[in-house]
C-alpha cells in the first residue's frame, strides 16, 4: 500500500512545475517548428518550385522525412504490443514513452506527404468517396495502400495510447486538484477499477496488441513497396519489405533512446528505468543493425548475380557516385558502430548509448535519402539523368517536422504520467515480497 | 445491505477472496475493486470470457467484407484496365481488406469496451468520487440486489 502509494508521487513527481532548461526546450523546439510552417506557408503561396525536387528526382528529403518518421514510429509498437504478447517486463518501463513517440512520430510523418503534394488543398482526392468526379482512388497503387496503411496505424496508436492511460488518468485525478482534475477526470470517463471493467480491460488491451502488431510487419513493408512497386533499379527488389521493416525498428529504437536518456535523468526516474532495462532495449538496437546490414550486403549481391546491368550500376552509383559521402556514412552509422554494442561494458553506458542513438538516427535518415534520390537521380536513360540538392525551404521544413515532434514530446512529459504507473504497481508487486 | 471489506495488499486480496467462495458465498453476488489488474480473480470466480470479444469479431469480419466491397464495387463502377492487370486484382485489393480488417477491428474492440463497461459513466465524470485509492475493496451484495 505505502509502496504503491510512493510509485504514484514518485512518477507524477516528474510532472511537477517545469524549470527554466524545460521552458527554453520548448520555446526552442516550438520556434525551430513555427519556422518550418512559415516556410511551407511560403512554398503554398510560391508553389512547389522553391523546393529543389524536380526532374528526374521528383521525391526528395520530403518523402524521405515521411519514410524517416514511419519508421521511428514502428519501435513505439514493438514495445507496447509485440512485448507485451511476449510478457517482456522490461517493456513497462518504455511503454507509455514509446507510444507516445508513435503518436507524436506518425502525426508528423503524415504531414509530409501532404507537403510533398504542393497542392496540399487536392489531399482528398486520394481519400475514396464518392465524388462528382465519378471516379474512385486507383486501389491497386501502392500510394493509396499508404494512405490506408498510415491512417490505420495512426487511430489504433491513438486507441493503444489511451486505453492504456485510461486506470492512470483515473489515479491522476485524485492526485491533482482544480482544472486539472477535473480534465482528467473527464479522461479517464469515470474509471473505478471495479471487477467488470478490468474484465473487459484486459480483454481489449490483449485484442489491441494482436491487432498491432501485425501493423508493426505491414505498414513499413507498404511503405517500402511504393518504391519496390516500381521498376526503378535499386528499388525494384524483393527484400525491400522485410529491410524497411528491419530499418524501422533500428530508427525507431535508437529514437527511443535518444529520448528516454534525457527524460530519465531530468526528471529522476532512474529508479523506475534501471540501467538493465536500457540494456534490453539496447539489445534490440544490436539485433535489428545486424538485419538492415545483412539487407546491405543482400542488396548488391542480387544486383551482381542477377546481371542486370542498370541494377549493378544502380549500387555502384550509390557507393561511389555523387552521394557516395552519404552512403559510406550511413554505413559507418547504422552497421559499423552499432557493431560495439556487442561488449556488455558499451552497452551499459548510457552516454555512449545516448551518442550512438542520434549517429543511428543520422544514419537511418540518411539511409532513406540515399535510396530514395541515388535511384532516381540515375535511371535507365543517360538523358534522364541529374542531381539533386535539398532547397533552403525544404531543409526548413524538414527542421520544422523535427520541432513538432519534440515540441509534442515535451508538452507530453508535463501533462500525462511518462510512465504506466498501473503497471508498475503490478510489477513491483509481482517481483518483491511484502514488507509493509 | 452489503458488506464492504477493505483489504491493503493484494495477497491478502486473493486470499479474501478464495476464502468467500470456498464459504458458500456465490461468485454472482461478489464485486471488486482493485488498483491494478489482478489476474487470479477471474479463476477464483470462475467467470467466462466477456462480451468484447464477440464485438472485435464482428467488427473485424466486417472490415473484411468492407475491404473487397469497396474495392470490388468501385472497380467495377468504372471498370477501367490499368497496368494490364485484372480489373478484380485479389492481390491488391488483400491489402485494404488487411487493413480494414484491422481498424474495424480495433474500433470496434474500442467501442465494445465502452459499451460494455458501460463507459464514459456521465455521473461520475463530474461528480466528486468517492476514490478507492490503492486499496482492494471487496463487496458482497446481500438478497436479490
Amino acid at each position: 500500500m505505502q509502496r504503491n502509494e510512493r510509485i504514484e508521487r514518485e512518477i507524477l513527481s516528474a510532472m511537477k512545475r517545469p524549470g527554466a532548461l524545460y521552458w527554453i526546450a520548448l520555446f526552442f523546439c516550438g520556434s525551430v517548428f513555427i519556422v518550418g510552417m512559415l516556410f511551407w506557408g511560403h512554398q503554398l503561396k510560391t508553389g512547389l518550385g522553391v523546393a529543389g525536387i524536380s526532374h528526374p528526382v521528383a521525391w526528395g528529403v520530403y518523402i524521405t522525412n515521411f519514410v524517416f518518421w514511419v519508421g521511428i514510429a514502428h519501435s513505439g509498437t514493438l514495445i507496447s504490443a509485440v512485448l507485451f504478447l511476449f510478457r517482456a517486463k522490461f517493456r513497462t518501463s518504455f511503454n507509455r514513452a514509446a507510444e507516445a513517440m508513435t503518436v507524436f512520430a506518425l502525426m508528423v510523418a503524415g504531414l509530409f506527404p501532404l507537403i510533398h503534394l504542393g497542392r496540399t488543398w487536392v489531399f482528398y482526392y486520394l481519400l475514396p468517396y464518392p465524388s462528382q468526379r465519378m471516379i474512385w482512388p486507383n486501389f491497386r497503387s501502392p500510394l493509396v495502400w499508404d494512405v490506408f496503411a498510415i491512417s490505420t496505424y495512426l487511430t489504433v496508436s491513438l486507441i493503444f495510447f489511451y486505453v492504456g492511460m485510461i486506470p492512470d488518468l483515473a489515479i491522476m485525478r485524485r492526485r491533482f486538484t482544480g482544472i486539472r482534475s477535473r480534465i482528467y477526470q473527464v479522461l479517464s470517463l469515470g474509471w473505478e477499477g471495479r471487477l467488470g471493467e478490468w474484465r473487459n480491460y484486459e480483454q481489449l488491451y490483449l485484442f489491441l496488441a494482436a491487432f498491432a502488431t501485425p501493423l508493426v510487419a505491414s505498414v513499413h513493408s507498404i511503405v517500402s513497396w511504393d518504391f519496390a512497386m516500381s521498376i526503378l533499379p535499386g528499388w525494384h527488389t524483393t527484400i525491400f519489405a522485410p529491410y524497411f521493416v528491419a530499418g524501422a525498428i533500428f530508427s525507431g529504437t535508437a529514437m527511443v533512446i535518444t529520448l528516454v536518456v534525457p527524460m530519465r535523468k531530468v526528471l529522476s526516474l532512474e529508479k523506475y528505468i534501471t540501467v538493465d532495462h536500457i540494456e534490453s532495449i539496447a539489445k534490440i538496437l544490436l539485433f535489428t543493425s545486424l538485419i538492415v546490414t545483412y539487407a546491405y550486403i543482400v542488396e548488391p549481391a542480387l544486383a551482381v548475380y542477377g546481371k542486370n546491368p542498370f541494377e549493378i550500376e544502380a549500387f555502384r552509383y550509390r557507393a561511389f557516385g555523387d552521394y557516395s559521402p552519404l552512403f559510406w556514412t550511413m554505413i559507418l552509422c547504422n552497421s559499423i558502430l552499432p557493431l560495439t554494442l556487442f561488449i556488455k561494458r558499451l552497452r551499459r553506458n548510457i552516454i555512449f548509448l545516448f551518442i550512438l542513438s542520434l549517429l543511428v538516427n543520422v544514419g537511418m535518415w540518411l539511409e532513406r535519402f540515399v535510396i530514395i534520390v541515388s535511384s532516381l537521380a540515375r535511371d535507365y536513360t543517360p538523358y534522364a539523368w541529374g542531381t539533386y540538392h535539398p532547397s533552403l525551404v525544404e531543409v526548413g521544413i524538414t527542421l520544422g517536422g523535427f520541432g513538432l515532434f519534440f515540441s509534442a514530446y515535451l508538452i507530453f512529459l508535463k501533462t500525462l504520467p511518462v510512465l504506466s504507473i498501473t503497471e508498475i504497481k503490478e510489477r513491483s508487486d509481482g517481483t518483491k515480497n511484502h514488507s509493509e | 445491505m452489503a458488506q464492504k471489506i477493505i483489504l491493503n495488499n493484494r495477497e491478502d486480496f486473493v486470499r479474501k477472496l478464495k476464502d468467500l467462495i470456498n464459504g458458500g458465498v456465490p461468485a454472482d453476488k461478489i464485486d471488486a475493486q482493485y488498483p491494478y489488474p489482478v489476474h487470479e480473480v477471474e479463476k477464483i470466480l470462475g467467470r467466462r470470457p466477456g462480451p468484447v470479444r464477440y464485438f472485435t469479431l464482428i467488427g473485424a469480419v466486417t472490415g473484411f467484407a468492407a475491404g473487397f466491397g469497396l474495392t470490388i464495387y468501385t472497380v467495377l463502377s468504372w471498370p477501367m484496365i490499368t497496368g494490364g492487370k485484372p480489373l478484380i486484382s485479389i492481390p491488391p485489393f488483400l491489402l485494404i481488406a488487411y487493413i480494414l480488417t484491422i481498424l474495424f477491428g480495433s474500433v470496434a474492440a474500442f467501442a465494445g469496451f465502452l459499451f460494455v463497461s458501460i463507459l464514459p459513466k456521465i455521473g461520475r465524470l463530474f461528480a466528486p468520487l468517492p476514490e478507492a485509492g490503492n486499496r482492494f475493496i471487496i463487496t458482497i451484495r446481500e438478497g436479490n440486489q
